[in-house]
């Protein structure tokens, strides 16, 4: 048995009500490599990761540890047997310090009392070999997005695991901390880690991966490694279909201005100017993309716009000529708006509430769902049905439960929600983020479908590659102000790349 | 429902318990010494009806306040009724009182102002019962309500005036309940009988007739401020009595007498006697009047008894003055309010 | 009127305000673990009612203080294995589970009372420090010290008890791995279940901290009080609930709570007795302690958020 893989799962099956998310699916890891899960939005890759650290138990299947058939019931005998997990969406305690997060769950030296200075030692220790800076004592909720991330691996270096499972973990970083994050994982590696990595990103999973493993409606559809496919090749692979990864843009005339931003100027959480007078203009017909790394003001600019954050005074927010800097956002909306926020559980969908109660959100006043004073149920439903089937939302019904949808479903379900309420601006932040590529292609062809149909669209998103694809023109955020506004034709990724850092 | 059960087996038991206890008759003096050491319990009287009886009261029957005077006084008229208490939900009272009505119950004793409003819907429902209603000085203008209400001032102002006489320039500490009804009545006929009696009054309100925290906290701000002497009343007093028994504080009582709580300080008490103006009540239903007026316990028709505490060694002079006093206000040389 | 501006009359206000506060106090205590661990329980009335017979009783019967206390102390806990099965193993909703332990415990309170005992009859009362068997000449000279005496010596031992228990629920919450736990799950239970800690376990075992301290809150009231009756507590479990909240779960601050509370209890009657305060304005008085202790506790911590899982029940599915 001494070659046998670190990790081998036999056919295993999971069912949800109405769903088979891993219909009889096989796959292993040996130590040292990274072997990449790839599918589609609610392909099953998640509920495979999380009946291996025992969070869900298998319909049916047999998973080995280092070829001993191995029985996870919870996430405590995974965590014995040495398997780690780094969760799509955090598994942190906010309010906790970074120490007390590793520690949660482990016992103490002293019995009864925390031993956290002893726990902040290792952290440091662990912080040193693998070049992972973070401060033990300070609380998670001042992390930024990377470093909660680290906080994440450290818990799982703590807790010395062999096997490290990590579900979508560059979706929120800047370019800069998925550099970070590899030469980390490549360290692991080297030490006879084996990892499992998810991503959607193409050119990350090929940049890291030793072997990559699709998945499609729960099965297994293929696999392979980098050496011997590409981008376009993978893509295909996992959407079963030919996939268009960068969008045909038809030329269109410029419209009058219909978003204008004059002088906007807006505090953060915190207190200080998050927002220092920014100008500019989106006009009918064209789609500005704002770049930039995470944290300069991007999500406090959104939020105004959107009427959920007040600006200082003399900022001006218009749309349509209409003066909105001072609008809640029903006015806002009213006045054309659609808004695609940045965070999607927190403020862009009530997790839960049904699916069709989230699309029917902004617009359930509207008197054509309406039979006297009465819901009109047989209108709602034909409506949230085609919006499910334009924007293939994956979801067993129209009464699941919204937080029981995957990541990228949910995405699709608010950019369904929100499109199809005929706006006449679109803000947009992070469209695609956590999206499978072939959702992605469906949602940048509906973004230009509506630029050419003389919709002013404004795109915030960290995603290189997504503004340079889909952008007229780019504004790059740097502390709060524009620093500079490129036309596509003119721009290439070094120069964004360099005005991001604020250079 | 199964509480409520064993709440009225228990109410029943009890009323048993009191009627075998019983010897010997009340009386309807005005004033009386208890002798000290002796056994409080009230003593069943000779039945004065065979009408079916019904009580319904806010707090507990022998809350040794408001409910157990009623309690005691249809003792004293030999009659045992059906008791529903601790009905301090107006809701739940209603639907006792309605409840006796339909078992065709004669006699409804609705002890509570805040029954007035219930009394108003039932009582024209069923003509034929009587209820009787108190503490109110004015029967609704209904034909079937008896209403019933002590003038709390006049033995309010007996006990201010023996109270001046011990507190003399020290003052007394008054801990009142909710500023109305006969709280109030009480508590100034005492302020007048004090001030004749060249002592003064300091009145806190609590707000609440059931606090006994608050009623405990007020009693000690009196004894930290320096008085010589402390009342109260309402069934939240208890935690006053207590603090006059810690600090040694005279200690007057009113509605029923508080010897069962404090048997060494307490100096008199003004207690209910119901039964006066019951007895005459149920005499004229008896009649057929079922009911249209209201009537008042005085200390002339002996419903206000000014009871002494034979422990309490009290200057006879002072006893003497007292009973002059209690004389005058009978003969309205004395106004109490 | 000039009195109420003496030092005198400012110490015993304060020494009221302390004593009135302590039952408030151990009950806010018991909720806020229980609240850190994601769990709110509007039961603390119905069992500080509970745990108030059971030590009055306890002490017509034995004599004992101590044994009164326990007896609080055994009462809510058993009330709160209850409560805690009910919402944490069935996962029944927290608001109505805790308004039936309150009905459950003002009803049979009651009843116990009317069965058992009848007629109200004064108890000895907790004595004070100055009063306690054999001990008590030790603390004689202490308590005649000016100022210092009554406000630190003039108590009885469950004062001190409760406030001795404000940095001790301090270091539970923050010093020790249960308390790591109890804010873990009380914050993101699927985060510390991921971890392998027992969102069940931990819940369970702050609830019935918590109502295990309501018990005694309830008979400390009726020891210091000396007396049961209907409805003893008067709705001062509700208050010490809301107290946690306007604390910002925070012992230290739902300490001052409770004191603020009590001060303004304690200086309202005060004033009245002097006549500072006119006759007549006893309502609006009688809602000062309520209204400035919220308005000071709202400026002072309404930035601070509670427990994130509050009230939600955990399951993994
Ligand atoms: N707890 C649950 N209850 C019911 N259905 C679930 C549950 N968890 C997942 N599902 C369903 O199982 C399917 C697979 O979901 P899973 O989260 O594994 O997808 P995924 O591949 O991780 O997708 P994504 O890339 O969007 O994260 C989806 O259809 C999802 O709706
Ligand atoms: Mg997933």
């Amino acid at each position: 048995m001494e070659h046998a893989p670190l990790l081998t799962m036999r056919n295993i099956t999971k069912t949800f009500p109405g769903v088979l998310a891993n219909d009889d699916v096989s796959f292993d890891v040996h130590a040292g490599e990274v072997h990449t899960l790839l599918g589609e939005n609610g392909a099953g890759k998640s509920t495979l990761m999380k009946i291996l650290f025992g969070l869900y138990q298998p319909d049916s299947g047999e998973i080995r540890l280092r070829g001993e058939v191995a029985s996870i019931t919870s996430p405590t005998s995974a965590i014995e047997q040495r398997v780690g997990m780094v969760h799509q969406h955090f598994m942190l305690v906010p309010t906790l310090t970074v120490a007390e997060n590793v520690a949660l769950g482990l016992p103490s030296n002293r019995g009864f009392r925390t031993d956290l200075d002893a726990v902040s030692e290792r952290i440091l220790e662990i912080s040193e070999q693998y070049g992972l800076s973070v401060d033990p004592s300070i609380e998670i909720w001042k992390l930024s997005v990377g470093e909660r991330q680290r906080v994440e691996i450290i818990k799982a270096l703590y807790r010395d695991a062999e096997l490290l499972v990590l579900d979508e973990p560059t979706a929120v970083l800047t370019p800069q901390e998925v550099d970070d994050l590899f030469i980390i994982l490549r360290q692991m590696t080297a030490n006879g880690t084996g990892i499992i990595f998810i991503s959607h990103k193409l050119h990350e999973v090929l940049e890291l991966s030793d072997r990559i493993t699709v998945l499609r409606n729960g099965k297994v559809t293929g696999d392979t490694t980098p050496s011997e496919t590409n981008r376009q090749q993978l893509a295909e692979m996992m959407v079963g279909r030919e996939v268009k990864l960068a969008p045909d843009k038809p030329h269109v005339d410029l419209g009058l201005a219909r978003l204008q931003l004059r002088d906007v100027s807006v505090k953060g959480d915190r207190g200080t100017m998050a927002v220092d007078g920014v100008s500019l203009d989106v006009h009918a017909g064209e789609i500005v993309g704002i770049a930039g790394v995470s944290g300069n003001g991007q999500r406090e600019l959104a939020e105004t716009i959107a009427g959920l954050r007040p600006a200082e005074s003399g900022s001006s927010v218009t749309i349509d000529d209409a003066d909105l800097t001072k609008a809640g956002p029903a006015r806002t909306r009213a006045a054309g708006l659609a808004y695609v926020p940045e965070e999607r559980m927190k403020d862009g969908a009530v997790g839960e509430f049904e699916v069709s109660e989230n699309l029917l959100l902004i617009n359930h006043g509207d008197p054509k769902f309406r039979r006297g004073p009465l819901f009109d149920f047989a209108k709602i439903r034909e409506h949230c049905q085609r919006l499910v089937d334009q924007f293939s939302v994956k979801t067993p019904s129209l009464e699941t439960p919204t937080s029981s949808l995957s990541g990228g479903n949910i995405q699709k379900l608010i950019m369904a929600r929100e499109l199809d309420s005929r706006p006449s601006v679109i803000l947009a932040a992070q469209p695609t983020r956590g999206v499978d590529i072939g959702a992605a292609e469906y949602i940048h062809s509906e973004l230009i479908e509506q630029r050419n149909v003389g919709v002013a669209i404004l795109m915030i998103s960290e995603d290189l590659d997504e503004v340079l694809g889909l952008a007229d023109r780019i504004a790059v955020m740097f502390e709060g102000r524009i620093v500079t506004v490129i036309d596509r034709e003119a721009a290439t990724r070094e120069a964004l790349g360099l005005a991001m850092a604020g250079g | 429902m199964k509480a409520k059960r064993m709440l009225k087996l228990f109410a029943v038991l009890f009323a048993m318990t009191l009627t075998a206890a019983a010897c010997g008759s009340g009386d309807s003096t005005s004033t009386t010494t208890s002798e000290c050491g002796s056994d409080l319990a009230v003593a069943a009287g000779e039945s004065v009806t065979d009408l079916s009886v019904a009580l319904v009261a806010p707090s507990a029957k022998d809350d040794v306040a408001f409910t157990q005077s009623m309690v005691d006084s249809l003792t004293r008229l030999g009659i045992e009724p059906q008791i529903t208490d601790g009905t301090f939900v107006v809701e739940e009272a209603a639907a006792a009182i309605r409840g006796y009505a339909e078992d065709g119950i004669d006699i409804i004793v609705a002890h509570g102002t805040q029954y007035g409003g219930s009394l108003a819907e039932i009582a024209p429902d069923f003509p034929e019962t009587s209820f009787i209603w108190g503490t109110s000085a004015d029967n609704q203008g209904i034909a079937n309500v008896f209403a019933y209400y002590p003038e709390a001032d006049q033995g309010g102002y007996v006990n201010g005036l023996i109270a001046a006489s011990i507190a003399g320039a020290d003052g007394i500490g008054v801990v009142g309940p909710v500023e109305a009804g006969d709280a109030v009545a009480y508590i100034e006929g005492f302020t007048l009988g004090a001030e004749a009696g060249g002592s003064s009054t300091s009145i806190v309100y609590t707000n609440s007739f059931s606090d006994v925290a608050l009623a405990t906290t007020t009693a000690e701000a009196h004894a930290a401020n320096g008085v010589a002497v402390l009342t109260g009343t309402s069934q939240s007093a208890v935690g006053a009595v207590n603090v006059a028994t810690a600090n040694d504080l005279p200690w007057f009582g009113t509605q029923s007498n508080t010897e069962a709580w404090s048997s060494d300080l307490t100096v008199a008490s003004q207690v209910y006697h119901w039964d006066v103006v019951l007895a005459d009540m149920i005499e004229k239903i008896e009649g057929g009047t079922l009911g249209g007026e209201a009537m008042a316990l005085t200390l002339e028709n002996g419903g206000l008894v000014m009871e002494f505490n034979g422990c309490y060694d009290l200057d006879s002079s002072v006893k003497s003055d007292a009973e002059a006093a209690i004389a005058d206000i009978i003969a309205g040389e004395i106004v109490t309010k | 009127m000039s009195q109420f501006f003496t030092v005198s009359v400012l110490v015993a206000t304060l020494a009221t305000a302390i004593k009135f506060a302590v039952p408030y106090l151990l009950a806010a205590l018991g909720e806020t673990i229980g609240q850190r661990s994601g769990v709110l329980n509007l039961g603390v009335d119905g069992t500080m009612l509970l745990g108030a017979f059971g030590g009055y009783y306890t002490v017509i019967q034995t004599g004992s203080h101590l044994q009164g206390i326990l007896v609080g102390l055994g009462i809510g806990l058993a009330v709160g294995i209850v409560y805690a099965y009910v919402t944490v193993f069935l996962h029944a909703q927290q608001g109505i589970s805790g308004i039936g332990i309150f009905l459950f415990g003002l009803g049979f309170s009651d009843l116990l009372f009317q069965e058992l005992v009848g007629t109200p009859k004064p108890i000895r009362p907790l004595p004070t420090l100055d009063k306690l068997p054999g001990v008590g000449r030790i603390f004689e000279p202490l308590v005649d010290i000016d100022i210092v005496g009554p406000l630190l010596f003039d108590h009885n031992l469950m004062t001190y008890m409760a406030f001795l228990l404000v940095p001790a629920t301090t270091w539970l919450l923050m010093k020790t791995t249960f308390g790591m736990n109890v804010r873990a799950v009380g914050e993101n239970p699927q985060a510390a279940d991921s971890l392998g800690v027992s969102v069940a376990k931990t819940r369970f075992i702050a609830i019935l901290i918590g109502s295990s301290l309501a018990g005694i809150a309830g008979a400390t009231l009726s020891l210091q009080l000396a007396i049961f009756q209907h409805n003893l507590t008067n709705g001062i479990g509700f208050i010490a609930v809301a107290l946690v909240y306007f604390g910002a779960w925070r012992p230290r601050w739902v300490m001052a709570g409770a004191l603020l509370y009590g001060l303004v209890t304690a200086t309202r009657i005060r004033w009245q007795s002097l006549d500072i305060i006119p006759q007549g304005a006893s309502d609006i008085a009688a809602m000062a302690p309520a209204i400035i202790t919220i308005l000071a506790l709202v400026l002072l911590a309404s930035r601070v958020r509670g427990p994130a899982a509050l009230t939600r029940p955990f399951s993994r599915h």
